[in-house]
């Protein structure tokens, strides 16, 4: 109760914040772009108009995600608000799972609305509802999830320009999954070692790139529910990974 | 150690032991779950080049942040809106490293490999709009890259086939191309589940193409019995929607086509079931003179070409050929040692650079009352035609094979019509890949049945296709205006192989 209390708390919070629904009318701006590139081939028009609301949908998503969870600890701490919160029968392992709770809700409303607006896009233009594109903005929210994690776990003892830093950069490098995967392959044996490093422990983000296959349906991908379930399961695991080391690191913190 | 006991209360002690075996026991677990990801991952990237290699070949920073986060196909759709803008505005030459950029990005983007194909096949010219013949083999590299990077989609298999059609002349080639494309990734003729044209593997109109492409690789009854497959499958097609009236129409072409085919088999080799095209008891190929000698024969058509150089660099073809009107002789204008279709592969040619030093020119001159007569000026595109060795090859010919219905009445569909009075000039295109039906005895097949007119399939291919050819070596001096050309500069065919 005290963990859905602190994140009901966190989402309030969150949606008052201007800059995160610049994004998202940023990104829902970029979405209902899509028709204007009618002027090609229906083919092509579609292909643009699927990659580009994906694009965008992650796009926001990524920057609302980072903005909104890397305050979420370091601003209870500033206005110190947060004496008051643990001086309340409040383990700081509830503060915490409240802070990521409430941020995870945050990026889902965000999500959500992004994507039902893309599918309607989808549906005015090619006339049918694609439910293909759902994989997508599924697997773009539990990405988020992972990454909002991420962002959480580095709050607990990086500031908030630090922590953008590193959650943007270990974001891409974790997008490059084809590279380190090729890395793990090396003759060098060190270049293999840091290939397994990077591509086994760093959260992998590039498992979650299935655009390729939902924007061209013609992409014939075994067990392809299979690599969905395996993704959604790797995310929860990774995200509690992170979640279990910012207890950690938060209830050993002096605040 | 002792000291962090006497600082943290042992509850935080006790979760932190706990938490960080939890951690080592879920990093353990999400990275096996990695490597079960990993081979199924593997089939989402297929074809992907990597982005340092994209970058590296001219991916501006604007488009590299999409790839970077796993946008590849946003980038690359954003640079297939820039390449409109450049078709538009006639810049083609911008056109082809952003082609090569978007497949890297997105090797699933069909129709970039088409239109880029189209692009290189079709659109670099000659101040006469003769295309530039050196960039067909990175066109059909880029083709054959997309084929394998997209087994399933039957438009770049179609494209590959009606290139070899339409341009390059390469039946065989064609032929194996609508096959792939009709046959589908399974085999069977059924297509993939949500592609355009469920539940077939590829469109009506591959079928009548591939129907005309053995037609002009003389296999008859194959043609006939594609026909048959169309009709068939327009059957069914209007079975389901008996008022789209498309589906009539194509129904009725495909009966007609059938129907001509047949009509034409008549007229051309046998002695009955003519109709106004061929009234005589004769077998068109081999029809008599309307005077003198009765004996049936093949028709002469008197070949008597003359190359000449008017201006340094500029030929001037011209000569007799005895057939009806609209006949084209061939021209070809070569290096010496032009190796037709020779490229290094387009992983080693990203921005589908071709030989420069390479010179060829491929043109068709239409006669007209037994005469042709073009001049074909080279000197204004130095960079397409340089001229850069010492010795050239000037082909001029006569191929009935790729010729009009009207002159393949009297030809044949493998020149079993057709003869020349110089012996030198009659070569006889024995390929095994493009022997025909046999169709008629006594015209250079080898052993075996004629066809009877019914029999389907016919698998027998016996039938050499007969063709007309000259050949000039000249040299650089020659091009240049310095010497004048003569028959004496003509040398023997070359067996073809």
């Amino acid at each position: 109760m005290v963990v859905l209390a602190i994140a009901r708390q966190t989402v309030r919070e969150a949606l008052r914040r201007r800059v995160m629904w610049v994004f998202l009318i940023c990104g829902v701006f970029l979405i209902t772009l899509g028709p204007v590139f009618g002027f090609l081939s229906p083919k092509d028009s579609t292909t643009v108009l699927r990659s580009l609301g994906l694009a965008a949908i992650l796009l926001a998503g990524l920057f609302i995600t980072i903005v909104t969870c890397i305050y979420l600890i370091p601003v209870e701490i500033e206005r110190r608000t947060i004496y008051t919160v643990l001086s309340k029968p409040v383990q700081r392992l509830e503060f915490v799972l409240g802070k990521f709770l409430g941020g995870f809700a945050t990026v889902f409303i965000n999500i959500a609305a992004m994507g039902i607006v893309f599918l309607l896009m989808i549906k005015i233009q090619e006339g049918r509802f694609p439910p293909e594109m759902v994989k997508g903005v599924v697997l773009t929210f539990f990405q988020m999830m992972l990454l909002a994690a991420m962002t959480i776990f580095f709050s607990t003892f990086a500031t908030p320009v630090l922590n953008f830093f590193m959650s943007f950069g270990i974001f891409i490098v974790g997008n490059l999954s084809t590279v380190t995967e090729s890395l793990t392959t090396s003759r060098v044996p060190i270049t293999r070692f840091v290939g397994n490093i990077i591509h086994y422990l760093l959260p992998n983000f590039g498992n979650f790139n299935i655009q390729n296959a939902i924007i061209h349906p013609t992409i014939d991908i075994q067990n392809e529910g299979a690599f969905i379930r395996m993704n959604i399961i790797y995310a929860i695991i990774y995200s509690a990974v992170l979640l279990v080391m910012a207890i950690i690191i938060f209830d050993r913190r002096e605040v | 150690m002792a000291n962090i006991a006497k600082l943290y209360p042992k509850v935080v002690q006790t979760r932190r032991t706990i938490g960080l075996g939890l951690c080592a026991l879920f990093l353990a677990g999400a990275a096996l779950l990695q490597g079960q990801i990993d081979p199924i991952a593997r089939q989402y990237h297929v074809g992907e080049a990597s982005l340092g290699r994209a970058s590296a070949e001219g991916l501006n920073s604007e488009f590299l942040l999409l790839p970077l986060l796993g946008f590849r196909e946003a980038a690359a759709g954003l640079l297939w809106v820039r390449c409109d803008e450049f078709f538009h505005s006639g810049d083609y030459d911008a056109i082809l490293p952003l082609v090569r950029l978007i497949t890297w990005l997105d090797p699933h983007a069909e129709n970039v490999y088409v239109t880029g194909s189209w692009h290189l096949s079709y659109n670099f010219t000659d101040a006469n709009e003769r295309s530039d013949r050196r960039y067909l083999a990175p066109s059909q590299a880029l083709l054959d890259e997309g084929i394998v990077n997209n087994p399933n989609i039957p438009d770049i298999k179609f494209e590959k086939g009606w290139q070899n059609y339409d341009k390059i002349k390469d039946y065989n080639t064609a032929e194996t191309a609508f096959l792939s494309a009709i046959k589908g990734p399974h085999g069977d003729e059924t297509g993939v589940k949500g592609s355009d044209d469920y539940p077939y593997a590829s469109p009506l109109k591959t079928l009548h193409i591939l129907a005309h492409t053995y037609e002009k690789e003389g296999r008859i009854p194959e043609a006939l019995m594609q026909w048959k497959a169309a009709m068939k499958r327009s059957s069914a097609d209007l079975a389901a929607k008996p008022t789209d009236y498309s589906l009539k129409q194509l129904s009725a072409a495909e009966h007609h086509n059938y129907d001509e085919t047949l009509q034409r088999w008549h007229n051309r080799y046998t002695t009955t079931g003519h109709d106004a095209i061929n009234p005589t008891k004769y077998p068109f190929v081999l029809l008599p003179p309307p005077t003198g000698d009765q004996t049936p024969r093949p028709w002469d058509c008197a070949f008597v070409p003359k190359v000449e150089v008017v201006r340094p660099r500029v030929f001037k073809i011209s000569g007799q050929f005895n057939a009806a009107d609209g006949a084209r002789i061939d021209v070809r204008i070569t290096d010496w040692d032009f190796k037709d279709r020779n490229t290094t592969s387009i992983e080693h040619n990203a921005r589908f650079e071709v030989d420069q030093t390479q010179t060829i020119l491929v043109d068709a001159l239409s006669e007209r009352k037994n005469h042709f007569e073009r001049e074909l000026d080279m000197s204004k595109d130095p960079k397409m035609y340089n001229f850069s060795q010492p010795y050239y090859r000037v082909t001029l010919g006569f191929n009935p094979r790729g010729t009009s219905p009207h002159l393949q009445d009297r030809q044949g569909w493998s020149g079993e019509g057709l003869t020349d009075i110089n012996p030198q000039h009659v070569m006889l295109d024995a390929r095994p890949k493009l022997l025909g039906t046999k169709l008629i005895e006594g015209q250079g097949a080898s052993a075996g049945p004629v066809w009877d007119g019914k029999s389907m399939p016919w698998p027998d291919h016996a039938q050499p296709v007969r063709i007309i050819r000259v050949t000039y070596k000249i040299s650089k001096d020659q091009v240049m205006n310095l010497k004048p050309i003569s028959e004496a500069d003509q040398v023997p065919n070359e067996p073809i192989k």
